[in-house]
């Protein structure tokens, strides 16, 4: 068995399943299970170890039409199962040897598993981005100029000054205000964390990304953190979610997903 | 790699080379001038140029400005095309 399949596990929860199984479509269209093993219930697929074996996964993940796929197979299968109970997601392609090497991960873990489940009981991920605003260079101050007739190459110095100034100062301004935002969004939010800023390639757009962060929010007070993300700053923000805690359930002694890519 | 290499192909039309050729040194040239331009306005903040050095620096700055413009030009190149893309970094010269 172990020769031809691996145990492809998606996400962790407490209790037994309280969705249907039988409408869901997992990775490599497989359809998806569940492991349960004390409190704990995991969501896995049997995956073919031709395609997610640890070679040929070596070469899988180069295709990015097939990341693309599996990455959205399991994403839709994490959400749907983060809908039904508190949930903590796995790293994308993540893969056992078998059902018994997850038994073994769900029993030693158990205690680590349920305190992560706890901390994310009745909240939920939000992503909020900003982007600093391009303001028009402002006309400085004006300079003590000796005329521009007389030394056009010190007109010219002072000119390209203001010019590096002013982008100097665009930056400062919209990370000093990203810097606030962020402290009042993690005053909000139950836990927070700030994920690498994306180039503009990858955000698809021109200004300058000066925040991008990740928010576990009380249900409760989502509101609330909607209208302080929109309102506080001057700032372009875009927020997204509301997702499952992909970056809030990192177990203890391992390192959180970096999912900066994914989104 | 089971799968034969693919050829590489290069393109050796002497115009694409000699664009290619010209865009890489004004790539190089403009990244100079930038470092010398902010160079000089930081010396001029400082106040550790006198009056004729000031104004012979900007003076070049400004005319060697205008060369590039020239030659972007005569090459059929655009600011942009001179703004090489590091991946990660970011790009070479910023965004203006």
């Amino acid at each position: 068995m172990t020769g031809e399949h691996g145990v492809y596990l998606y996400a962790v929860t407490r209790g037994a399943p309280r969705l249907c199984l039988d409408d869901l479509t997992g990775v490599a269209s497989r359809p998806v299970r569940v492991i349960e093993e004390g409190e704990l219930t995991a969501y896995v697929s049997d995956v073919p170890l031709t395609e997610f074996g640890e070679e040929p996964l070596r070469r899988s993940m180069e295709d990015l039409a097939w990341l693309e796929e599996t990455a959205r197979a399991h994403h839709r299968i994490v959400e749907a199962v983060a809908r039904s109970a508190p949930t903590a997601p796995v790293r994308l392609v993540t893969v056992y040897h078998d059902d018994a090497q997850v038994r073994e991960l769900l029993r030693e873990r158990h205690s680590d598993f349920l305190t992560v489940l706890a901390r994310v009981a009745d909240r939920r991920e939000w992503g909020v981005k900003a982007y600093a605003v391009q303001v028009p260079a402002q006309p400085a101050a004006p300079e003590p100029e000796t005329g521009p007739g007389t030394s056009p190459g010190r007109a010219y110095l002072q000119r390209r000054r203001t010019a590096l100034r002013g982008r100097e100062e665009m930056w400062r301004t919209a990370a000093a205000q990203a810097e606030k935002l962020h402290d009042a969004l993690t005053g909000i939010a139950a836990a927070s964390t700030r994920h690498r800023v994306q180039d503009p390639k990858l955000s698809g757009r021109e200004e300058p990304m000066v925040l991008n962060g990740a928010y576990l929010v009380d249900s409760a007070r989502e509101r609330e953190f909607a209208a302080l993300a929109r309102d506080m700053t001057d700032l372009e923000v875009e927020i997204t979610g509301p997702w499952a805690p992909y970056s809030f359930t990192a177990l203890p002694g391992e390192a959180a997903h970096d999912d900066s890519v994914a989104r | 790699m089971s799968e034969p290499e693919r050829a590489w192909r290069l393109r050796t039309d002497p115009e694409a080379v000699e664009r290619d050729l010209s865009r890489l040194v004004l790539t190089l040239v403009e990244l100079i001038r930038q470092l010398v331009e902010r160079q000089c306005v930081r010396r001029m903040d400082q106040g550790d140029l006198t009056d004729e050095q000031l104004e012979a620096v900007g003076l070049t700055l400004m005319r060697l400005e205008e060369a590039m413009t020239d030659l972007c030009a005569r090459f059929d190149l655009s600011p942009s095309d001179l703004n090489l893309d590091l991946g990660p970094l970011g790009t070479l010269l910023p965004k203006d």
